[in-house]
Order: structure tokens, then C-alpha cells, then sequence
């Protein structure tokens, strides 16, 4: 009991810890710049894709092994055998790929994010963008799903699991992993959080609020539409890798639609444009579903048979709609200002206000 | 400063600037009158980029300037205001300031995070649009949402707003519009005080025409697309064609 | 590509096509009067299809009461989406981003409400029973009563509906609606009947797409949302509030999901599973080369028009 309770609070944290990146990729997107990307899941799965790749391709070339074709029937067992030898035995390789991984996947999410900016020039009315990054996203699902290469189609990839396969005990390797991911959060929260309280978070805002008029003020919003959009799909891609070797099994099915709903439900529930909020809403979603799990076991133990996936999608819906209507600022809004440049005036007014409040010296 | 040569742009079957041409003088208040629908407000939305001209010439300072995106023209120190107010609504006044003021460091997205790069420009911003909200009476506001100002307030930072981006030129779309008659009269002695001040150059579109002419030093009357006389307010209010398509006379 | 194959291919493209036009001028519908990109659409085809499937089990198989119910129940559930979800959020001025999320939201309850139903009363994958018999022979051609009854009454609804927005003064006033809403109400148009009446027709329409759609094939939970980007891709390929646009787009896109794809599988060899990215790839393109839709060709002026102002 004691140690599942460790074992459950390590995966909370690592779940917590994906979550947070891949909500506050989307809250410096829409919640900040007012992109409205449906079609999130597409930069989470470009990280699953690279990993898929690179724990096939470039881990046993760095290993000094032969890569073997994963998807073959044949050696498909050879090849994820392979896979877990390196990792359990060769830590150098395990954690060089995995970081090579990590930056191949944020260059890839940011190139597609690059990508993925330019039909806004294009398009007539703003919504479009959105029925874009969706229906793109979509797209390159199906399109995964059905072409072997990349994580072997509908069957899945399995054996694309944490760098940590050396360290001797499962509570110590999910440890580490935890801490990693943890890092990287604080790391994406870190320079979310700064991005957004300079002045290009208020050319964000401003982007957001009424982009041609920014434009109008010398400002190349395209620009910074394409930049943000680069942020936010890196950050995201990184994510994607973190998730899918959480996991350990990459398949296309897993970055649909409902992905996408899940990180705007975070962001709704904690705060548009707050990235304080948009941890916040990455907390309770991971928790919400961890107790929608729990409560299912308990509840099919009492021989109550209730499907609770179904239960957590509607509770998930219900929590979107309630916000919309009833809170649509999150339960922590955004700060109104974007830099401390009201701290100069007040320190100006307050120093005229001294001076001239303080009876000089002659009087 | 400002040449605007046989200037065209049609939307569909409509032509709504055939044929345009003006001229405005460094330093000079120049009006820019004309019936509803005349073409007054697309002329100013292709000197300032956001539609391109079908044809003719646009020149800034002697430099072809039409075709360019807004950004760079503005940056070429043209700047344009709109006849509806159009701040950053839930945005601070201050934010909204500082926002036009140019080439800043944190502007970018790497240099952002690093607070120490971009402080110091900051605070100096910040002393510089603390002035300019000053002399428009907004400083005691400076930390409320835009959206809570006053229409004539908002018209105001517009104007200030504008001021932070150093232009040379400015062309106000109906700067009065929507404005209580004696804040708007406090508009334009904001203007003439900024062309007496900082040298600054405007065309301003306005249907009041009883404070337009008390500020102006040159009329441009536009009709059907196309200037149709100018002169001096004098001269333009006695014009017997002016006084026929202004006035249905 | 065999003869027999491209007739049979030929067939379902009809088939589809008409019950892709029928909940794509519901969509268009709503996105024409009540401007909401509508993506819980999906949902209340799903309901349609539900409600004929529990009628057709419980009380009878007749054609005609199956889609009845399914018209009335997905009407209800329609206009409750509008009372409880879109109405309040359209009076605070919500932008389109959050009504689409909404939409989102409320299609994901009703789908997984559904799933529940589903579950309790083991209704997945389930046929609306409607005894299936041969009625045309023809060469390679082989059509069932199932064709007869979905592929004309989807058109005579979408005839129905049609003639009712031209003709008659309920259709006057929802395209007044449409063009100009504020006009609409400033000249009497009674705004909240003429709404209310739209939504009972969008969601009753799209209840009997997904009746029909469940005697074609089977219903589930997923029904509609697995058709509902096909049927986008209609909407759009008619520029998105265009009534006739949508119907030609319907064709269009059930000729390329199942005859194109069809001779891409046999001429190319491509995957069947590519099959659902046809309609998305339709949206890409369109949106970014022609926003306006195919009829757009003919009414282009008049837009540019609007446009200026």
C-alpha cells in the first residue's frame, strides 16, 4: 500500500509535469497570441513520431548495432528486444539519444509550427485557422496511421520508454524519469512566464486583440505569428516525447481530437493567457483523471458496471461549457499588465509627490 | 512630405478613389473633406498599406511608398488613426503606449526572457509615455484597462499612442468622431500643439467642419473619388461646387 | 478500373451524397443565420440515428415513423443545445473561437450521453431494422429499398427545405437573418421565433441524415462524427452559407471518398485507411485557395461589394 502510494504520486507527478508543457504550449498560442490552434495534438505527436524514429533508427547506430527493421513481422521481437538491451545496459546511449531525440523533436515542431502560420496570411475569416490546424491535424494522423516508416502504422510502436532502463530498481527509474520531466516543465514554465511579461508578450496581446492595427504600429505581425507559433509547437513536440515514452507505446490514435479538447480544457479551467493558470488547469485535469480511474475501479468492485471514459468525457464537456459561460477569464485570470513599466510612473509620481508634499528647507 | 499622385482603387465593380491627387507640406495641417462614401477613409487605408492601389503613386518624403505592408510604411514614419477607436482594448493605457514605440530590445522573442536586456529601454519608454500621456491628461489613468476610458479619452490615446511611434505624419481618420463637442475641440488644440511642439505634419479627414477650418491651413474636398477642389478654409467654404455636393445646394 | 466496380462505386457515391447534403444544408443553415461553425452537428445526427434505431426496435419498422422520431427527438435536443449552450454565449458577443469550442463541449456530452444509452441497453453497431430487399437488377447494378428510401427522401427533404427558404415567409425572414441581422430585427423580422424555428429544422434534418444513415449502414455513438468533416467539407466547398453549393459539395465529396477513392485503390494501389483524409485535404485546399465556395464563381461581384464596406 505505502509503496503504490509512491508509485502513484511519482506517475501523478510525471503526468502532472507533461500536461503542464503541453498547456502552457497552447496558452502562450491562444491564450496569449489568440491562435486558435484545434489541432494541438498534431505538434504532441510530432514528439511521439521523432522518438518513434529515433529509438529505431539512431539509438542502435549510436550503440554501435545494426538498426533493424521494426516492423517487419519477422524481427519485429528482435528489434524491441534491441530497444530494451541498450536501454537497460548502455546509459550513455540511452540518455544521448534521448536528448538528441528532445532537440530533433522541438526543430521538427518547430518547422511544422512554422509551416502552420502561413494559412493565416491566407484565410478569409479568422475561424478558418482553427478548421485548418484541425482538420491538418487530422490529416497527418490518418496519414501516419496508414504508412509504416514512422511508428509502423495501425500497429503501434512499443519499447520507446524512458532513458533510465539502466538504474536497478522500477521505483528509481520512474524517479529519474519524474525529475526529468518535472525539469523540463519548470524549464517551459520558466520562459513561458518571462516571454509573457516583456514587451513581446504585449505584442502577443496585441496580436491577439486586433493584429492588423498592431501591424499598423510598424509591428510585422506575421512574423510574430510565425515565431509564436514556433514557440509554441517546439514546446509542445518536447512534450510529445516526454508523453509518448511515459507511455511507452507510440500510436497515432493517441493525438486525435480528443487530445486537443483535453489541453483546452486546462487552459479554459486555469487561465487564458496566465501560465500560473495554465499549470493550475494541467493540475486538476491530471487529478480529475486519476480519480475518474480510481473511482471506476472502486465502483465496478461494488458491481456497479458504469463506464467511466464515458463519465470523464462528459464531465470534461461539462467543465468547458460551465467556464465558457460562466468564467471565461479561468479561475486564475490574467494579469493585466504585461511589463513592471507602472512601477517607473508610480516611483516618478511618488517621488513628485514627495517633493512636493515635503516643506523645503526655506519654508 | 506627402504626394499622392492619380491615386486608384476599385472594390469589385466600385471605384471608390479614382483618380486622386494631393500634396501636403512638411509641418502643414492639411483637412481632407468630402460626403460619406467620397473615398476619404480608403485613400487614407492605401497611403498607410492596408489595401493596395490599383494605381498611381504614393510618396513619402520623396520615397514610392505604395504597395508596401503598413509596417514598414509606419516605420518609414507614416501613421494612421481610425475613425473607430481601435486600442488594445484589455490592454493598459500604459501597455497601449508603449506598445508603438519602435525598435525595442524585448521585442524579441530570445532577448524576452533576459529581464536585464530590456529593462533599462523600458523604464526609459516608460518615462517617455508617462510626458506624452501628461499633455494628454491620461496619466491618472495610465494603469486602467483602455476599455474604461471615455470615448474623447480614447481618442486621445489614439493620438498619444501614435505620438510613441515617432512618426513624421500623421493621418487622422475623423479624430472628433463619437466625441463630446468640447473634448472635441480640446482634440485639435492637442494636434496644433503637436505640429507647433514636435514639428509634426497631418492630414486629418473630419465632418466638423467648424473646428476643421478653425485648425487647417489647407482643404482638399473629395467627391466620387476624386479631389474636387482645394484652398484655403476660406476660399473652400465659399467655393460654389463644395457648397453644391457638401451641402446639396 | 472494372465496369462493375465503378458502377457500384457510382451508386454509393449518390447514396452518400444525398445524406451528406442533407445534414450539410443544416449546417449551412446555422452557419448562415445563427453564424456558428455548428460541430456538435455530428451529435445531433448521432441523436436521429439513435432515436429511429430505439423507435425501429421498440415499436415498429415503418420507414416513415423511424424518421419521424428522429426528426422530433433531434429537433428537441437541437433547440435545447441553442437555449442552454449558444444563445447565452452569443448575448455576452463570445467570439467564433469560443461558440466552436462550446460546440465542441456540447457535442462531446451528447456523444458520450449516447455511449451511456449505448452501454445500458447494448446499442452499439446496431441496424435500423428495416428488412432489406433487392428492388433493381440492372447489368453490374444492384440497388436495395434501403438506396429507395435514403437517397430520395434525402433529397426530397433537401427540395423541401429549399423551397421553403425561397418561398415562403419563414425562409424571408431567415435569410434576412442571414444577411443582416441587426437590419432583420429593426425591420420586424421576430428574431427569437425565426432562431428558435431554424434550430428545430437544422436538428430535425440532420436527425433524419442520421436515421438514414443508420437503414445504409449501422448506428453508433461515433455516427456523426465520423461524418461530420465530410460534412464541412460540403459546407465548405459551397463557401459555407450557400444552399446550393453545399448540395453540389456533397456530391463532390461522397464522388471523391468513394469513386475517386475507389480508382486511387485500384489504379494506385492506395490504402483504404487514407479514405477519411479525402474530405480534409477538400477543406485545406479550399479554404486557402477559394474561402468563397465553388458558387462563388457566379456571385463573386456582388461580395467584393459587401467586402468595401
Amino acid at each position: 500500500m505505502n509503496i503504490d502510494l509512491v508509485a502513484s504520486s511519482i506517475s501523478l507527478l510525471t503526468f502532472f509535469g507533461i500536461s503542464a508543457i503541453i498547456a502552457l504550449s497552447l496558452n502562450i498560442e491562444y491564450g496569449v497570441a489568440g491562435i486558435p490552434n484545434f489541432g494541438q495534438a498534431l505538434f504532441v505527436s510530432l514528439g511521439a513520431y521523432t522518438a518513434g524514429v529515433t529509438y529505431t533508427r539512431l539509438m542502435p547506430l549510436l550503440a554501435g548495432r545494426t538498426p533493424l527493421e521494426p516492423c517487419a513481422s519477422g524481427n519485429m521481437a528482435a528489434a524491441l528486444a534491441l530497444r530494451g538491451e541498450i536501454l537497460k545496459s548502455m546509459p550513455l546511449v540511452a540518455l544521448g539519444n534521448f536528448a538528441l531525440t528532445l532537440l530533433l523533436a522541438a526543430v521538427i515542431g518547430g518547422v511544422v509550427g512554422l509551416l502552420a502560420s502561413y494559412p493565416a496570411l491566407r484565410l478569409k475569416e479568422e475561424w478558418f485557422l482553427g478548421l485548418v490546424l484541425l482538420v491538418g491535424a487530422e490529416t497527418v494522423r490518418i496519414i501516419v496511421r496508414g504508412w509504416p516508416p514512422i511508428i509502423c502504422a495501425h500497429n503501434g510502436l512499443s519499447g520507446i520508454s524512458p532513458p533510465f532502463g539502466w538504474l536497478p530498481t522500477a521505483q528509481i527509474r520512474s524517479l529519474a524519469f519524474a525529475g526529468l520531466v518535472l525539469a523540463i516543465a519548470a524549464l517551459c514554465y520558466w520562459y513561458s512566464e518571462r516571454l509573457v511579461r516583456s514587451p513581446y508578450g504585449r505584442l502577443l496581446k496585441a496580436l491577439r486583440e486586433n493584429g492588423s492595427v498592431a501591424a499598423g504600429l510598424g509591428k510585422d505581425m506575421a512574423r510574430v505569428r510565425g515565431q509564436v507559433m514556433v514557440i509554441g509547437s517546439a514546446m509542445a513536440a518536447l512534450a510529445g516525447v516526454l508523453f509518448v515514452t511515459n507511455l511507452g507505446f507510440a500510436s497515432a490514435n493517441d493525438y486525435g481530437v480528443a487530445l486537443t479538447l483535453d489541453i483546452w480544457v486546462m487552459i479554459v479551467l486555469g487561465g487564458l493567457g496566465n501560465m500560473r493558470g495554465a499549470l493550475l488547469g494541467a493540475l486538476i485535469v491530471t487529478l480529475l483523471d486519476r480519480f475518474t480511474s480510481v473511482a471506476a475501479i472502486q465502483f465496478n468492485m461494488l458491481g456497479i458496471d458504469i463506464e467511466f471514459n464515458y463519465v470523464r468525457y462528459i464531465l470534461f464537456g461539462l467543465i468547458l461549457l460551465l467556464m465558457l459561460r460562466f468564467r471565461p477569464q479561468g479561475l486564475w485570470p490574467e494579469p493585466r499588465r504585461t511589463t513592471a513599466a507602472n512601477r517607473v510612473l508610480a516611483e516618478q509620481a511618488g517621488a513628485a509627490g514627495a517633493a512636493a508634499s515635503q516643506p523645503g528647507p526655506a519654508e | 512630405m506627402l504626394e499622392i499622385v492619380d491615386l486608384e482603387k476599385s472594390f469589385g465593380g466600385l471605384q471608390a478613389v479614382a483618380g486622386a491627387s494631393l500634396t501636403v507640406e512638411q509641418g502643414q495641417v492639411v483637412g481632407l473633406i468630402g460626403p460619406n462614401g467620397s473615398g476619404k477613409s480608403t485613400l487614407l487605408s492605401l497611403a498607410a498599406g492596408q489595401h493596395k492601389p490599383d494605381g498611381g503613386r504614393i510618396l513619402l518624403r520623396g520615397q514610392e511608398i505604395q504597395g508596401l505592408p503598413p509596417q514598414r510604411i509606419f516605420r518609414l514614419g507614416l501613421a494612421r488613426s481610425y475613425q473607430d477607436p481601435s486600442l488594445f482594448f484589455r490592454m493598459s493605457v500604459l501597455d497601449n503606449a508603449l506598445l508603438a514605440a519602435q525598435d525595442q530590445r524585448g521585442e524579441q522573442p530570445l532577448q524576452a526572457p533576459r529581464h536585464k536586456r530590456w529593462w533599462p529601454q523600458e523604464a526609459q519608454l516608460a518615462r517617455r509615455a508617462a510626458r506624452v500621456l501628461d499633455d494628454l491628461k491620461l496619466l491618472p489613468r495610465s494603469d486602467a484597462a483602455a476599455s474604461d476610458l471615455s470615448g474623447g479619452q480614447m481618442k486621445l490615446l489614439e493620438l498619444g499612442r501614435t505620438v510613441m511611434g515617432e512618426p513624421a505624419l500623421m493621418l487622422l481618420d475623423e479624430p472628433t468622431a463619437g466625441v463630446a463637442p468640447a473634448l472635441a475641440y480640446a482634440i485639435f488644440e492637442e494636434i496644433e500643439r503637436l505640429r507647433r511642439q514636435q514639428g509634426l505634419t497631418f492630414l486629418i479627414v473630419e465632418h466638423r467642419l467648424e473646428i476643421l477650418f478653425d485648425f487647417v491651413d489647407w482643404l482638399y474636398v473629395m467627391h466620387m473619388g476624386q479631389v474636387i477642389a482645394q484652398g484655403k478654409p476660406a476660399q473652400i467654404a465659399a467655393d460654389p461646387l463644395v457648397r453644391e455636393v457638401y451641402f446639396g445646394e | 478500373m472494372p465496369i462493375g466496380l465503378l458502377v457500384d462505386s457510382l451508386a454509393t457515391s449518390v447514396l452518400v451524397g444525398s445524406l451528406y447534403a442533407l445534414m450539410a444544408v443544416g449546417l449551412t443553415l446555422t452557419m448562415a443565420v445563427v453564424k456558428l461553425p455548428n460541430f456538435a452537428h455530428a451529435e445531433l445526427i448521432s441523436t436521429g440515428a439513435y432515436a429511429a434505431l430505439i423507435v425501429s426496435l421498440a415499436l415498429s419498422g415503418s420507414p416513415l415513423l423511424v424518421m419521424a422520431a428522429a426528426f422530433v427527438v433531434a429537433a428537441l435536443v437541437a433547440l435545447l443545445t441553442h437555449w442552454t449552450v449558444f444563445r447565452p454565449l452569443s448575448r455576452r458577443k463570445s467570439s467564433t473561437y469560443v461558440l466552436i469550442l462550446a460546440s465542441f463541449a456540447a457535442g462531446l456530452i451528447i456523444r458520450y450521453l449516447l455511449f451511456l444509452l449505448a452501454d445500458t441497453l447494448d446499442l452499439f453497431d446496431k441496424r435500423i431494422q428495416v428488412a432489406q430487399e433487392v428492388w433493381l437488377q440492372a447489368g453490374p447494378l444492384t440497388l436495395t429499398n434501403i438506396f429507395f428510401w435514403v437517397a430520395p427522401t434525402s433529397i426530397l427533404l433537401v427540395v423541401a427545405l429549399s423551397l421553403l427558404l425561397n418561398f415562403t415567409q419563414l425562409g424571408r425572414q431567415m435569410r434576412a437573418l442571414a444577411d443582416n441581422s441587426t437590419l432583420a430585427a429593426v425591420v420586424g423580422v421576430p428574431t427569437t421565433r425565426v432562431v428558435n424555428l431554424t434550430w428545430l429544422l437544422v436538428g430535425g434534418t440532420a436527425g433524419v441524415g442520421g436515421a438514414l444513415w443508420g437503414m445504409y449502414t449501422f448506428v453508433d455513438p461515433m455516427l456523426g462524427w465520423l461524418a461530420i468533416l465530410s460534412v464541412f467539407a460540403a459546407a465548405v466547398l459551397g463557401g459555407l452559407t450557400s444552399f446550393s453549393g453545399a448540395i453540389l459539395g456533397a456530391y463532390i465529396v461522397a464522388f471523391a471518398e468513394n469513386t475517386l477513392m475507389q480508382f486511387l485503390n485500384y489504379s494506385f494501389g492506395l490504402d483504404f485507411s487514407f479514405k477519411p483524409a479525402i474530405p480534409f485535404i477538400i477543406i485545406i485546399l479550399m479554404l486557402m485557395i477559394r474561402p468563397q465556395g465553388l458558387t462563388g464563381l457566379f456571385d463573386g461581384l456582388r461580395r467584393d461589394a459587401q467586402m468595401e464596406r
